[in-house]
């Protein structure tokens, strides 16, 4: 079918016009990776304790959660990395592919160190978002809830952004809520913005966000609590509130590529990613990751003491976003556009 | 050189390797970008014209057009206004002078694009350099907004980009002959006279050559627009980003992306010509 033989061709190339894979040395493994702190963390604090611990060199592929799901789609029956590294909305998508072999969290000597919840049949938490409210406590007074993001003082100095990003997508589902919303119908905050946007201090990209905080454009804003560690970090006024409401957590899971020939390596690679003296590493500076290890002790910053708390944090069914999700982003840049 | 006892391929072999690097690495994906736009579902499984027909038929995403090639005419007139007496200034200067005017005008060049838009937020902000001068001299009660604005946007890309209109605008002027304006004085026309009939004509073909590249940076500066110009203005390198990045839907995305490269090539093509135009009208009088 020369039909197959062209998408496929297309998907090939548009995907990874990248070398070719490596044949695979005895002892390595191929991980998907986030690019930039993601990537330098894991070589700095992953890559090290694998070598010495296994003799196994890991190799890294810096690609986002999209870039991710589309290579493995484009690479049939030859995976282009043994693990990926996703965030929940992604996430659903490739197990809807069947992108990934089954995962048995018993094979991890640190399984036990490992909260509730972060791990399943499908892959094992390697890092958690805390979201909720960051401002200014010199400039502005405590805020309680996501309502309040839209009321005076705060509303004059709120930097917002889109749906383009997981923090940003479920900051804005607990604003909907906040006005009548829920999980699967924002309307409510397009009603409410409109009313107020002419008042709004910034509407950014996210990547923008800490440095128009950082610079007094914006004085509160919705983020996760390792930007607001990162900002306090460099001496900045900010402060994270948890909402009356709750904080909003979600987990950022890693997952054994389908047909992967390297599944043994896959685990010890895993398991030495949620081990506790790489967990710790990466809860310090200049990471900040919220960790997914009981033995490691919190960032003085963070709105729980121990990590079995964030189970009592607002969730979110990304199985029922994703499929709203693109249309949300549309109507965010149609009702934002000036 | 005589090229007639020249083989074909002596005459096009030097410029084979980079031309078969660009068949591979930019003729071919563009093809590919073609056929991913004719599929009708983000897994690339139903050809058909949907995506073409979501885009064409909403206004919205005409609007987001226009306000793309606007955005790179205006940053095309502004760094122009600015460049060109620039180049005049560097043309009159000793060779000293000239060496550091270059040097100025090329340095942005050196430091990344990234470092060049974020050091705009710090200029623009509410609490930014020019804020606090228009607070202390009184001049507003309050700040101004600059950043997330079109104008503050332009304001950086006339900086961001100016090196691309000085470049070949410098290396034209070089070339100009001193004696023309002796001349055109003499004969009794006024400077300005001088200036719209002598030198713009003679330095339009680099006035083009720059322009065209301004335009071409502008309207594709994904990084100054989503980060200057922020989540109000939507252009069309934004667009692909959110399509291809976050929703996954590359059909869409490369529907956005030819009508980016068609209606910016459009521009720059009369740009081009237009520079053609009044660089031949020049020699055809200077003659």
């Amino acid at each position: 079918m020369s039909f197959t033989i062209g998408r496929r061709a297309a998907l090939m190339g548009a995907a990874a016009l990248g070398v070719a894979r490596p044949a695979l040395a005895a002892g390595s493994v191929t991980a998907a990776i986030y690019p930039g702190a993601w990537e330098e963390a894991f070589r700095e604090h992953v890559a090290p304790v694998l070598k010495r611990q296994h003799g196994i060199d890991l190799e890294m592929q810096g690609l986002f959660a999209v870039d991710q799901v589309a290579k493995f789609a484009a690479s049939r029956g030859a995976p282009p990395f043994d693990c990926f590294v996703l965030d929940p909305g992604p996430r659903i998508t490739a197990i809807e592919r069947g992108q990934f072999e089954r995962f048995d969290a018993n094979r991890l000597a640190n399984k036990a160190q490992l909260p509730d919840g972060m791990a399943d049949e499908w892959g094992v938490a390697t890092g958690a978002q805390v979201v909720g409210i960051a401002y200014n406590p010199k400039k502005l007074p405590r805020p309680t809830g996501w309502d309040d993001l839209l009321k005076d003082p705060w509303v004059s100095k709120l930097g917002l952004t889109g749906f383009g990003t997981t923090f940003g997508t479920v900051s804005l589902i607990e604003l909907a809520k906040a006005f009548g919303g829920s999980e699967t119908n924002v309307e409510p905050v397009f009603t409410e913005l409109k009313k107020v946007l002419g008042k709004i201090a910034a509407v950014g990209a996210p990547a923008a966000m800490p440095g128009l905080f950082q610079q007094g454009q914006c004085d509160i804003m919705y983020t996760n609590t390792q930007t607001v560690t990162t900002l306090k970090d460099r001496g900045v006024d900010i402060e994270f509130v948890a909402p009356r409401t709750g904080a909003v957590s979600f987990i950022t899971t890693l997952h054994i590529a389908k047909g992967s020939p390297a599944v043994d390596n896959a685990y010890k690679y895993i398991d030495a990613a949620i081990s506790q003296p790489v967990q710790k590493a990466l809860s310090e500076a200049p990471y900040f990751f919220v960790p997914v290890n009981k033995g490691v002790a919190l960032n003085a910053s963070l709105p729980m003491r121990s990590l079995d708390e964030m189970s009592r944090f607002v969730t979110h069914d990304w199985a029922k976003i994703n499929p709203l999700r693109a249309g949300w982003i549309d109507r965010f840049n149609r009702e934002m556009a000036k | 050189m005589n090229g007639s006892g020249v083989s074909g391929f002596a005459r096009i072999g030097p410029a084979l390797p980079l031309g078969l690097a660009y068949l591979a690495f930019f003729v071919a994906p563009l093809f590919m970008l073609l056929a991913v736009s004719f599929f009708a579902d983000d897994r690339l499984t139903v050809v058909g014209l949907d995506n073409w027909r979501k885009f064409l038929f909403d206004a919205f995403h005409w609007k987001v057009v226009a306000d793309t090639l606007l955005l790179g005419l205006k940053a095309v007139f502004a760094t122009v206004l600015l460049g060109l007496p620039l180049a005049l200034v560097w043309r009159g200067a000793s060779p000293f002078w000239q060496r550091v005017l270059l040097f100025v005008a090329v340095m942005p060049l050196l430091t990344s694009v990234v470092v060049r838009t974020f050091a705009w937020i710090v200029i623009l902000g509410r609490e930014g350099v020019v804020n606090q001068l228009v607070l202390g001299l009184g001049l507003s009660p309050e700040p101004l907004r600059l950043l997330q604005t079109e104008f503050g946007l332009v304001v950086s890309l006339t900086q961001i980009e100016m090196p691309l209109l000085l470049l070949p605008l410098l290396s034209v002027m070089a070339r100009f002959d001193p004696n023309l304006l002796d001349a055109s004085a003499s004969l009794g026309a006024s400077p300005w006279r001088t200036l719209f009939r002598v030198v713009v004509p003679l330095v339009a073909p680099g006035l083009a050559a720059g322009a065209l590249l301004v335009f071409a940076s502008a309207t594709t500066a994904f990084i100054s627009q989503s980060v200057i110009g922020g989540g109000r203005l939507v252009y069309l390198p934004a667009l692909v980003w959110q399509q291809a990045m976050i929703n996954a839907n590359w059909p869409f995305a490369a529907v956005v992306a030819i009508v980016l490269l068609v209606s910016v090539s459009a521009v720059i093509a009369v740009i081009a010509y237009a520079g053609r135009v009044a660089g031949g009208h020049a020699h055809g009088t200077a003659a």
